[in-house]
């Protein structure tokens, strides 16, 4: 990972469409610099006809999602422990950067699982993809996590876990669902409706979306 | 048999991988190994029996997932699952002198900071494993595939206080040549050994091929044992079939053998046969045993500082003589000491002395808290500092790394209390040259001391290395004639004794005019005679340079390196910019300039009283901040960015008050919370920002807070506003739980709460009083309750 998506992490920083003055960019530049030196993106990723996945994938929503699939895709990806330290130490001396920082973090773990897509792509080329479904989106319950993160073997293969509260620690990762179909989904990436935050989300109550 | 007698072997062989083999008789994906032992004990028996009879001298139960966080949902206790791996191992074994090792794998949750699990937790779940084993007839311990150097430590613990029986840790290593959590080898090698276990290596995540770069750092740092017990290669993503055969891997080991290592075996992917090659492949070959040359060194997980140079200890972490420092205490204000700490990294500080004593205070508790925040948030070692023994020992048990303690001194009762715990802990430990007589006046007399301090020490088993001689600095004021002979004492132990030595420099001017000119002086003659460790403040620009610059002159920094990336660029000239009239502290606030708005505050308070400042000057900046941030013309960066130049200003008159004995300025007080159960923190954080800088005073209980914890702050600090943060769906339960408990105890204060997943009408049904949709509302409803 040698750049971040700008635009994706002023989003975060609630900049909406708006730009930053030349000496915030700056400062977001330096950021930038700091946490692309900490992070140490890895990913795990394994494939299960949809029948045969060892993860139980509870609720409607994940079934809705996974309707036309075939195969099942578990992924989990990670920035690792440095990150959450970088972002750690910013929040006692320098609480902007820290808030730069977070949101530069989520940029970069989105771009880590685009790149486990692509890798993941190539392995099943005559396949389409649906999108990235995580434990805790709609009801698709999130204390599956340990198990997900055990099927996977995450803890030894990225040193990705999970703590008894099903946080995924390291902090900035993700696991996710997607599904492999031979006919092109619809593109439901209107992730808004499945989207826990749909009632009080900043960036729709703006008109903006979030990437999701 | 036993380990001991083991190692007279020319080589010790241990076995191969169990999962693998497990997967090829059958094991479906997502079953973990520790289900066979009941499942298929039939298999578990074969693979162990195959190992036995391929040469393998200690076979590891398959305990692997035996712990209670793992075993979680299984229906079985640790104790029967260790139970029935061990009716296995047993069978398997039987008829053949071949050691059985209860097998302790990671916990499977991350410890603190990364993780929320803590060290004691950590060292509980290990110790029922442990102990298990013990109780079914292991005949030592093998605590594998770590990567994190805090979890082996709790377990390395649990083993050596719960059992006598040997004990082996192996981490696993990135090719980066650091585990996961950055642990690196010296720092791995010092704990480890320090903490005394009977071998040391590495397994897993690669293959032999792989690992010689972290092997033969290892081999430098350490004198016991190594072992090497790496994967078969790479598994192929798609088959899961690992690339190495056997011949090849014995091949590979071979080198291994040549280099040192003691200890062979395999893990993932390895089989029988390869135990077999293996063992061939070795035989007639003699082991090349090396005694490593292990520098002087102490340690945090990750950074290994090696004293074979002068290194600065930074002596700001104490509450001697600031006001500021113990009201922090007082308040369990601990952001207040990591910025401390920070500060003083940041300025050059190698080491950082941690003294947190202070008579109103539980200082054992407070050397806990401040060392595990201190831990999450720089990676320099830490020196333990404290009059209290049991302090001391509070403060090495959760260290994560090789610490220095500071102190033992020549009286029979420190040395026979202090050496123990440097001993078990394995830390490094200043020798303070004064005992029942009090501090010598003559030199010679402080020698000998040393000489006894370096003497008990190597009884007790620490090695000389680890000792560091403190000859004490007088204060030139009052004893002007004892300077020279600390000087003189210095240099005797130095060139006698062959230790190292450390003084605490700025205790020299005390009581003098221009304190700096006498410390930077001192120092630089201390330096010359022969002193290792000044304990000096850092944040001092000459003081660091002295020491930078002694380095240079004394031929140790090699071409001027450390030197010149320093101070290249460096201009002693006045930055442009800062010219006084250009700016107010408005305009400060506004463009986030943090030096010129700490600047002009400290200006303006020579003539301004200091709530004038307050209200009437940073309250009106960060409003118009506040409100451009609300109409869309500035965002949450920019906000911030003017909220920290304005702490810089509070700190600025905080720091006057203080002087000055008056009451520090607030405006009321806040409880700060991310409920239980949560650990996103940074909203939170962002809101006591905000209200510091309203002249609020934040108490922050910090994340995952229990309902009670709440509850007491409020009733015993007398809070009248409480604000709640919870991110997850799933953690909104905690926030209604703890309304309601506050509501039950009939607390006097009003409740807001925030969080992404929360909405107005929710927080009205869990019985908040205030819905705040970002850190600005809750400035505006901290208003409302407390003016």
């Amino acid at each position: 990972m040698h750049k971040l998506n700008r635009a994706e992490a002023l989003r975060y920083m609630g900049y909406g469409n708006n730009l930053p003055d030349e000496k915030m960019s700056l400062l977001i530049d330096k950021c930038e610099e700091q946490l692309l030196a900490a992070a140490e993106p890895k990913f795990v990723f394994a494939v299960f006809d949809k029948d045969k996945c060892p993860v139980s994938l509870k609720g409607k929503d994940i079934a809705e999602h996974l309707e036309k699939s075939e195969k099942v895709v578990l992924m989990a990806a990670t920035l690792g422990a440095k990150a959450d330290r970088l972002i750690r130490t910013a929040e006692i001396k320098e609480m902007a950067e820290a808030v730069i920082l977070d949101a530069l973090a989520s940029t970069a773990i989105e771009q880590v699982c685009d790149n486990a897509e692509k890798e993941i792509h190539q392995s099943f080329a005559d396949y389409f993809m649906t999108w990235r479904f995580s434990p805790g989106y709609g009801d698709f319950p999130i204390d599956i996590q340990g198990e997900f993160l055990k099927v996977l073997d995450a803890p030894k293969k990225i040193g990705l876990c999970a703590n008894s509260s099903n946080i995924l620690t390291p902090r900035k990762s993700v696991t996710a669902v997607i599904g492999l179909l031979k006919e092109k989904p619809e593109q439901k990436k209107s992730g808004c409706q499945s989207c826990n935050l749909k009632g009080t989300c900043q960036f729709r109550q703006k008109g903006e979306r979030c990437g999701f | 048999m036993d380990f001991k007698t083991l190692l007279k072997k020319e080589f010790v062989f241990l076995d191969g991988g169990m999962g693998t083999e497990l997967q090829k008789r059958g094991m479906e994906a997502g079953k973990s190994s520790e289900e066979m032992n009941s499942e298929h004990p039939e298999w578990v028996i074969d693979i162990m029996k195959s190992y036995i009879n391929a040469g393998s001298d200690i076979v590891s139960a398959n305990t692997f997932s035996s712990n209670r966080i793992k075993l979680e949902g299984t229906g079985r206790t640790v104790e029967q699952s260790v139970k029935l791996a061990f009716d296995c191992a047993k069978k398997a074994a039987e008829g053949t002198d071949t050691l059985i090792a209860i097998d302790v794998g990671p916990i499977g949750q991350l410890l603190e900071p990364t993780g929320t699990l803590t060290f004691e937790e950590a060292y509980d779940i290990f110790k029922e494993v442990i102990v298990a084993g013990k109780n079914n007839g292991a005949d030592l311990v093998v605590i594998e595939t770590m990567t994190d150097i805090y979890e082996v430590k709790a377990a390395l613990l649990a083993a050596k206080e719960n059992t006598d029986l040997p004990v082996l840790c192996y981490m696993t290593f990135e090719k980066s040549g650091r585990t996961f959590t950055g642990c690196s080898v010296p720092a791995m090698a010092l704990v480890i050994e320090g903490i005394g276990a009977d071998a040391i290596g590495v397994n897993c995540s690669l293959g032999p091929n792989d690992l010689y770069g972290v092997v033969e750092e290892l081999i430098a740092w350490t004198d016991l044992p190594v072992v090497v017990k790496p994967n078969a290669g790479l598994p192929d993503p798609a088959t899961g079939a690992y690339d190495i055969d056997a011949e090849m891997f014995a091949g590979y080991m071979k080198k291994y053998a040549e280099m040192g290592v003691k200890i062979f075996g395999g893990c993932c992917g390895t089989s029988p046969e390869y135990i077999k090659a293996l063992i061939k492949a070795l035989d007639g070959m003699e082991y090349a045993e090396i005694e490593a040359i292990i520098p002087p060194a102490v340690s945090s997980y990750a950074v290994t500082v090696d004293i074979t140079q002068p290194r600065i200890i930074g002596e700001r972490i104490n509450p001697t003589g600031k006001k500021l420092f113990k009201e922090a205490l007082k308040n369990n204000d601990i952001d207040y000491i990591l910025g401390q700490a920070i500060d003083q990294v940041h300025a050059g500080a190698d080491i950082l002395d941690v003294n947190v004593g202070l008579p109103e205070i539980n200082e054992k508790e407070m050397m806990v808290r401040v060392i595990k925040a201190l831990q999450g948030v720089v990676d320099v070692p830490l020196q333990i500092d404290s009059t209290i023994p049991e302090v001391i020992e509070a403060g090495l048990r959760v260290y994560n790394g090789k610490p220095i303690v500071n102190s033992v001194n020549g009286e029979e009762k420190s040395l026979n209390t202090i050496l123990p715990m440097v001993k078990k802990y394995g830390a490094a430990v200043v020798g303070l040259t004064l005992d029942e007589n009090g501090i010598p006046k003559k030199a010679e007399e402080r020698f000998a001391i040393a000489e006894r301090i370096v003497n008990r020490a190597a009884e007790y088993g620490i090695r000389r290395e680890d000792v560091y001689i403190d000859c004490l600095t007088l204060t030139a004021s009052a004893e002007q004639a004892a300077v020279m002979e600390t000087l003189k004492a210095v240099k005797m132990v130095k060139e006698r004794l062959g230790v190292k030595t450390v003084l605490g420099v700025s205790n020299i001017s005390f009581g003098l005019p221009n304190r700096e000119l006498v410390n930077h002086n001192f120092l630089t003659m201390a330096l010359t005679n022969g002193l290792d460790l000044p304990i000096i403040n850092p944040n001092v620009a000459s003081m660091t340079g002295a020491v930078r610059a002694y380095k240079l002159l004394a031929n140790i920094d090699k071409n001027s390196v450390e030197y010149i990336a320093n101070y290249s660029g460096d201009s002693t000239a006045p930055k442009a910019a800062a010219v006084k009239s250009d700016i107010t502290l408005e305009y400060a606030i506004a463009n986030g300039l943090k030096n010129d708005g700490a600047r002009i505050t400290g200006e303006m308070l020579q003539t301004v009283d200091p709530m004038e400042i307050i209200n009437g000057h940073l309250i009106p900046a960060l409003d118009k901040t506040g409100s451009e941030f609300e109409t869309g013309k500035i965002f949450l960066p920019q906000l911030i960015l003017s909220a920290g130049v304005a702490q810089a200003c509070f700190d600025v008159i905080k720091a006057k008050l203080a002087k000055e004995n008056n009451t520090p300025v607030s405006k009321g007080k806040v409880i700060v919370a991310t409920v239980k159960g949560d650990i996103h923190d940074i909203g939170k954080n962002i809101v006591k920002t905000l209200l510091e800088n309203y002249g609020y005073t934040v108490i922050d209980l910090g994340k995952d807070v229990p309902e009670q914890v709440v509850v007491d702050t409020a009733i015993k600090e007398n809070v009248k506003l409480v604000g709640l943060s919870a991110l997850m769906t799933t953690t909104l339960k905690a926030m209604e739980d703890t309304i309601k408990l506050l509501r039950e105890n009939k607390v006097d204060c009003k409740i807001m709460v925030g969080g992404a997943v929360l909405t107005p009408e929710y927080a009205g049904k869990i019985g908040a009083d205030f819905y705040s949709k970002d850190a600005k509302e809750s400035v505006d409803i901290a208003k409302k309750v407390l003016g």
